[in-house]
């Protein structure tokens, strides 16, 4: 393919839900996808996730085909640990440069027997794992990650970081698929447009700071309570404290960070809910007590969610704000009584359901790709246009790279830029 | 509730007989299905006529069953279309009838069905060696037993002839579907005389019935618990497959057990003896009932044709009842009742049977 | 003739050789009903593992092959593929998984060895059974219905319609627009409703391929997906035969209806109107009430109709707001009160707009049974407080802002289609996450409000997904494949007692009334076993699942 010859290929940054949605439809209809993935594995942020709401369905059931397609799609080139490093040209003729990471294991050869880890010296903290458990330098995400090829993080291997000869990876694995000869490679896509798909985070420091996250021990974010909850998680599903005690009575604080951001994230509502059901399952005695200001369950059945919630003992506490402090292992919530004063809620447990912010990744490539993003960094939709689409002619937006959005949204957005990307130039 | 009188000095089956005269004179019918005294004089078979002449010897209520009434009905009326039938049957048959339209074996819309008050049948094969009369409403039993214990002894027609809660020599043709009105409003009757007498009786008998059914679940379940109860149960079982062969409900053009599914190869036959000691042959024996009991469970409606079929006198009728009556209520459902309400093996509701799961 | 079956053991490096004894499987193998050879290889999906298998299969001439290894999901494609490649048919090859199931989960290489000996010997006896299977290649319309022309219905038409794919659009009323054209502004960047309508009725009447047939409603449709035939009613015409390869629902929504209002005020107290009837007031220019004048105190009053109908309509808090808007600016001074129970602002802008709404001096009060009573001979808002406290105002004018409905023929229009209504009165969607556009039935989509409540934006996007949808999968000149693994239902072990068809999800079963019997469309047949399950006496079967062959299957496991 030359540059200036009209090109037929996508390139789809992201390989989370909508990315993997847009991919296989793109794929369908006989298009070849560059499907870009920063991290070793696919999935996004759903993976995180034990069950998804309304019906509580197990996540990784609902996700892992499409996982499975993706991979065995010939149509569809998968770049793990890759990145996006340069841009140019124009809709219908872009050139871009992805850098793809040395992983140091060979794809091939690597059968996901998981020998390697266990060899390895090195333990850190897990960041899939939201640092509540540990994974070696050589390692997949969770188990259950896809592709099932773990890599060599350079950032705590010893061979990079002290220069030392260890190959005790290599050694464990009997199909030779470690491979310290490789190199980080890059390589030129000529592509007829880009779908910018490189969805969310949570927020976290400093503005979770003074709900008591990161000192006081009892208070946990949501995805590191979805952890705690997943049966692939760091205590295999066991809901615990740090201390291992099960919590009898828990908080889930909506709303955290909403005022910072200007904005209400749309989804925390209802995974909060769920979280209640969570604890039902596994913790059925423990009181789990909804601290929210306003209930956002838009649609035909998101409040039959939360009416089932309640009938099985979740309860809602409506107050406009709260107050968090610790001690002696109990957390206590202290919110407005109405009438002045201040009322208090001791429970062992606190999750904080945070605002959704663009992924770490997200203002890196918008720049590479001169998207315009507004001043929580979400990508700028275009106005009047079709749906899904960037300012930008050629360059596309799914998902919460676009702002917060639930999955229903996310795949229905990542549908919609295909349409607009196999009518580009009509 | 409201019915018209019937005089039925010569009888219940005269005056059923006359009805029936009446309604293809008048054009209500096109032709009468009833049961009719067999040539030998000993025993009843169902006959469909358009010449009321030859229901001389018919009978609204014979002593027995030979022929289950709804089977009678769906192997004509697929193809009738247009026109006319008056089916006498007893309630048992019209309720199978129902369960048989909803599964599309027969086509109800032109049938208007007549009902009487049944007090039960004489078993067959007794019939059959020394004849015998149409069980009486009070003193000594000889109707068949799941006939003793029957709850659904009235009702179940468009058209049904109450004689529960009437004087001698008089019956109530109560309308209980919108054909048993046009039927009456067709042969000029008109339904205004009070059944407030037989609903009461009706609800009086019924409740000692179904009483007497609970016990008698109770102590069968008891008796055939577990595995080896059911194989005690089941031990004379010739494979015959007659209780199949004249159920109303078991429809299918070849039975599930007949197919090649279940064909094996020999080598298993001698593992299976193998494993467990001894095989008996011809094995499934339990499995075949079990099999039917859950296919056709649900819309079983223990008229007790199975039990009268059976050649090795196992008590069929009476266990396909006690679970039926099991099956049924899991579901909330009563099989023959209403024409609208769907088979439970074809719907689905996500909020249902939390008792069975995990 | 004796069936040559190859069965093939992956020693997948250590993983299940360290923990199989393979050559036990080797030898039990060997003397298996119709097994030919029975070999081991390191690594079978590896290239050079997968030029063995091939190879093997030319050398013997095998007719099946078993391949005890990984789990399907992970190679099953892989070794279908060498099969074929090979001359083979694909679905004569059965894996047994030995590794995930055997291998990797116990401990004991004696209890490991015993479990995977079972696997083989199912897969081996399965595999004698199977047949081989073809995908079938229809041809298809590429062609669209679309049914509604409001927002979605011309956003949809829009991105399909194209040099090789007509698109026809069939509206009830009169005009484009659908709701939208009673609205004078549109949130959140409060753009004029009439210029967005405008606007894209022009591009839709300006291309060729879009066809609009006002006036006109859905009366009858054939066919599945590729090859549907709609008969169209039209106004003092012939109906119309329109062929298309799918069909995109776009029907919107209606407001709750009056009768259910009047427990909140409507039509009993004066002044009382819905959201829809002040948007069009508003639109005409002058906000009045019954007595000429000009509000001076007006209230908005949300999640009316809410409780009843147990869902969140997600768009009335954003349009209150609007309305609010439209207050304070064509009758400066009024005083604007809203009434909630919880304010409903997802998203990156809507907060926003919500708090500008209050800065510029709209009122906002939390509560709830609010309603509209006369007090007075006035109009009165009664509420609960936040606090708990019964409280009334009044007001010159009360708007109420009514749950969002399905229309009220959409059961008629599901049917017709073929489609199902969920629980809320909307149109099901084949999955409430993964697919909100696409219905059970393949080659119906379902766009809009038709689907759900929701606003503009969110139906201008589903509108586009399922343009994206169709333009993926219905693509002019290509041929569809169909799934290989369907229901087959014999013709004459079929009573005709259509059990399967009622279990039948994606209406993939239609009934033969003169053969008395139920057939099974091989395009929309989806292989999901329902049928199967159901049938009594057995005369629906699934390729590939017929019971001969799981039944062998499990009395090998089961031994």
């Amino acid at each position: 393919m030359i540059a200036g010859e009209k090109a037929t290929d996508v390139l789809v940054v992201g390989a989370g839900i909508a990315g993997m949605e847009a991919s296989l439809l793109l794929a369908e209809a006989g298009r070849r996808v560059h499907l870009v993935e920063k991290t070793s594995a696919i999935g996004g942020m759903v993976t995180k996730c034990e069950e998804v709401f309304a019906n509580m369905e197990c996540a990784t059931c609902m996700v892992s085909p499409k996982q499975q397609a993706i991979l065995q799609n010939d149509r569809i080139e998968l770049v793990t640990l890759g990145e996006v490093v340069g841009v140019a040209g124009s809709a219908g003729d872009f050139t871009v440069r992805v850098k793809q990471r040395a992983g140091y294991v060979d794809p091939v050869s690597c059968i996901g027997c998981a020998q390697c880890f266990e060899a390895c010296p090195v333990k850190i903290p897990n960041e899939f794992e939201e640092r509540l458990g540990q994974r070696a330098a050589i390692s997949v995400p969770c188990a259950g990650a896809l592709p099932n090829v773990p890599y060599v993080d350079t950032e705590h291997c010893l061979r990079f970081t002290k220069g030392e000869e260890c190959t005790v990876c290599q050694e464990a694995c009997v199909f030779g698929a470690v491979d310290f000869s490789q190199k980080d490679e890059e390589k030129e896509l000529h592509v007829a447009a880009i779908l910018m798909a490189t969805g969310f985070e949570l927020l976290k420091a400093p503005e979770l700071e003074r709900y008591g996250y990161g000192k006081i021990p009892g208070v946990h974010t949501a995805h590191e309570f979805e952890r705690l909850f997943a049966s692939n998680g760091p205590t295999t599903g066991e809901l615990v404290l740090r201390d291992g005690r099960a919590p009898e009575t828990a908080a889930v604080v909506h709303c955290v960070g909403r005022d910072e951001k200007d904005y209400c994230s749309g989804v925390c509502c209802m995974y909060s809910l769920k979280f209640a059901h969570y604890f039902k399952k596994k913790l059925p005695e423990a009181r789990v007590v909804q601290l929210y200001r306003d209930l956002c369950v838009p649609g035909k059945s998101y409040q039959r969610f939360c009416e089932r919630t309640q009938e099985h003992g979740g309860e809602l506490l409506r107050t406009p704000e709260v107050e968090i402090s610790g001690q002696n292992g109990k957390v206590s919530v202290s919110y407005p009584d109405g009438g002045g004063g201040r009322q208090n809620l001791d429970v062992d447990m606190v999750v904080l359901s945070p605002a959704m912010v663009p992924s770490a990744g997200t203002a890196e490539v918008a720049e590479l790709l001169d998207l315009p993003r507004d001043e929580a960094g979400f990508l700028v939709e275009a106005e009047a246009a079709a749906p899904a689409s960037s300012p930008k002619p050629g360059v596309y937006v799914a998902g919460c790279a676009g702002g917060p959005v639930d999955i229903q949204g996310a795949v229905a957005q990542a549908e919609a830029a295909v349409a607009g990307i196999l009518t580009q130039g009509d | 509730m409201k019915g018209a009188r019937m005089a039925t000095a010569e009888g219940l089956d005269r005056a059923v007989v006359d009805l029936a005269s009446r309604a293809l004179k008048a054009g209500a019918a096109d032709c009468v299905l009833m049961p009719v005294e067999v040539p030998a004089g000993d025993s009843f078979a169902y006959v469909l006529v358009r010449d009321a002449g030859l229901l001389e010897r018919a009978r609204a209520l014979p002593p027995v069953m030979p022929v289950q009434g709804a089977r009678a009905l769906a192997s004509f009326t697929g193809t009738m279309a247009g026109k006319k039938t008056l089916a006498v049957l007893r309630p048992c048959e019209a309720r199978a009838a129902v369960e048989l339209a909803k599964l599309e074996q027969v086509k109800l819309d032109s049938v208007t069905v007549v009902t009487c008050d049944c007090p039960g049948a004489v078993p067959l094969a007794a019939y059959l060696a020394d004849g015998g009369e149409l069980p009486a409403w009070t003193g000594e039993p000889t109707a068949r037993p799941i006939c003793r214990t029957c709850d659904h002894f009235t009702g179940g027609g468009d058209l049904h002839a109450a004689t529960l809660g009437q004087a001698e020599g008089s019956a109530l043709l109560v309308p209980l579907r919108e054909k048993g009105s046009a039927l009456l409003e067709a042969l000029g009757l008109v339904a205004d005389a009070d059944a407030l007498a037989w609903e009461q009786e009706a609800a009086k008998l019924t409740a000692t019935r179904r009483e007497a059914r609970s016990k008698a679940h109770e102590e069968l379940a008891a008796e055939v618990a577990g595995l080896s109860g059911l194989a005690q149960f089941f031990g004379n079982c010739i494979g015959c497959h007659n209780c199949r062969s004249v159920c109303p409900v078991c429809y299918c053009r070849q039975c599930y057990i007949d197919g090649d599914s279940w064909e094996a190869p020999a080598a298993e036959y001698l593992g299976r003896a193998q494993n467990a000691g001894s095989l008996r042959l011809l094995p499934d024996t339990v499995l075949f009932h079990i099999g039917r009991l859950a296919h056709m469970s649900l819309s079983c409606v223990s008229c007790g044709t199975c039990e009268d079929a059976c050649p090795a006198d196992i008590r069929v009728a009476q266990l396909f009842g006690m679970v039926a009556a099991r099956t049924q209520r899991l579901f909330d459902y009563e099989p023959g009742s209403d024409a609208e309400c769907a088979v439970p093996l074809a719907t689905f509701k996500e909020d249902e049977l939390h008792e069975v799961e995990a | 003739m004796d069936k040559q079956i190859g069965v093939f053991v992956c020693e997948c490096g250590p993983n299940i050789a360290g923990n199989v004894e393979i050559d036990m499987l080797l030898e039990a193998a060997a003397s298996m009903k119709g097994v030919a050879l029975a070999e081991r290889h390191k690594l079978l999906c590896s290239p050079d593992g997968q030029k063995f298998l091939a190879e093997k299969i030319a050398e013997h001439g095998l007719t099946r092959v078993v391949v005890a290894a990984c789990s399907p999901k992970q190679h099953g494609p892989t070794f279908m593929g060498v099969c074929e490649r090979a001359g083979l048919n694909p679905y004569l090859m059965q894996m047994a998984n030995i590794r995930e199931q055997c291998a990797w989960i116990i401990e004991d290489k004696e209890e490991a060895t015993r479990k995977a000996l079972r696997h083989l010997r199912a897969a081996t006896a399965r595999v004698a059974h199977h047949a081989p299977l073809e995908k079938l290649e229809i041809e298809c319309n590429p062609d669209v219905l679309i049914i509604g022309g409001g927002v979605a219905g011309m956003q949809a038409a829009l991105l399909l319609a194209s040099g090789d794919r007509e698109v026809y659009i069939i509206e009830r009323s009169d005009s484009l627009g659908g709701a939208a054209v009673q609205f004078e502004k549109v949130f959140l960047a409060m753009r004029s409703a009439a210029e967005m309508i405008a606007e894209r009725a022009a591009r839709i009447k300006a291309n060729p391929h879009i066809h609009v047939l006002t006036g006109c409603e859905p009366q009858e449709v054939v066919g599945f997906f590729g090859n549907f035939i709609i008969t169209v009613g039209r106004p003092e015409a012939e109906p119309q035969q329109i062929r298309a390869g799918a069909v995109v629902v776009a029907t919107g929504f209606e407001l709750l209806a009056p009768e259910a209002l009047a427990p909140y005020g409507y039509g009993e107290v004066e002044d009382v109107l819905t959201s829809l009837e002040f948007e069009r007031m508003n639109a005409s220019g002058k906000i009045v009430l019954k007595n000429g004048q000009a509000p001076k105190s007006v209230a908005i009053l949300h999640c009316i109709g809410r409780e009843e109908r147990r869902y969140c309509s997600a768009v009335c808090c954003l349009y209150s707001m609007k309305l609010a808007r439209y207050l304070k600016d064509k009758v400066p001074g009024a005083a604007v009160t809203e009434f909630y129970s919880d304010l409903c602002i997802p998203g990156r802008w809507q907060q926003g707009f919500y708090r500008q709404t209050a800065e510029a001096g709209v009122e906002f009060v939390r509560a709830s049974g609010a309603r509209a009573i006369e007090e007075g001979g006035r109009p009165a808002v009664k509420y609960v407080e936040e606090a708990g406290k019964e409280n009334s105002r009044t007001f010159d004018m009360v708007i109420l802002s009514p749950a969002m409905v399905a229309p009220h023929d959409a059961g008629q229009v599901a049917q017709m289609l073929g489609v199902e209504i969920g629980q809320s009165g909307f149109y099901a969607e084949e999955h409430p996450k993964l697919a909100p556009v696409s219905t059970s039935l393949e080659g119906v989509y379902v766009a809009g409000c038709a689907q759900g409540p929701k606003g503009i934006s969110e139906s201008a996007v589903q509108a586009g997904a399922a343009a994206g949808k169709i333009l993926s999968s219905l693509v002019p000149g290509r041929k569809l494949e169909t799934e290989a693994k369907t229901s087959v239902i014999s013709a004459l072990l079929c009573q005709g007692c259509q059990t399967c068809l009622k279990v039948c999800v994606y209406s993939a079963i239609r009934y033969d009334e003169a053969k008395d019997v139920c057939v099974v469309n091989e395009v929309l047949c989806k292989g999901c076993g329902n049928c199967a399950a159901a049938c009594p006496s057995g005369a629906a079967r699934v390729k590939h699942f017929t019971p001969r062959q799981i039944g062998r299957e499990v009395a090998e496991i089961l031994r």
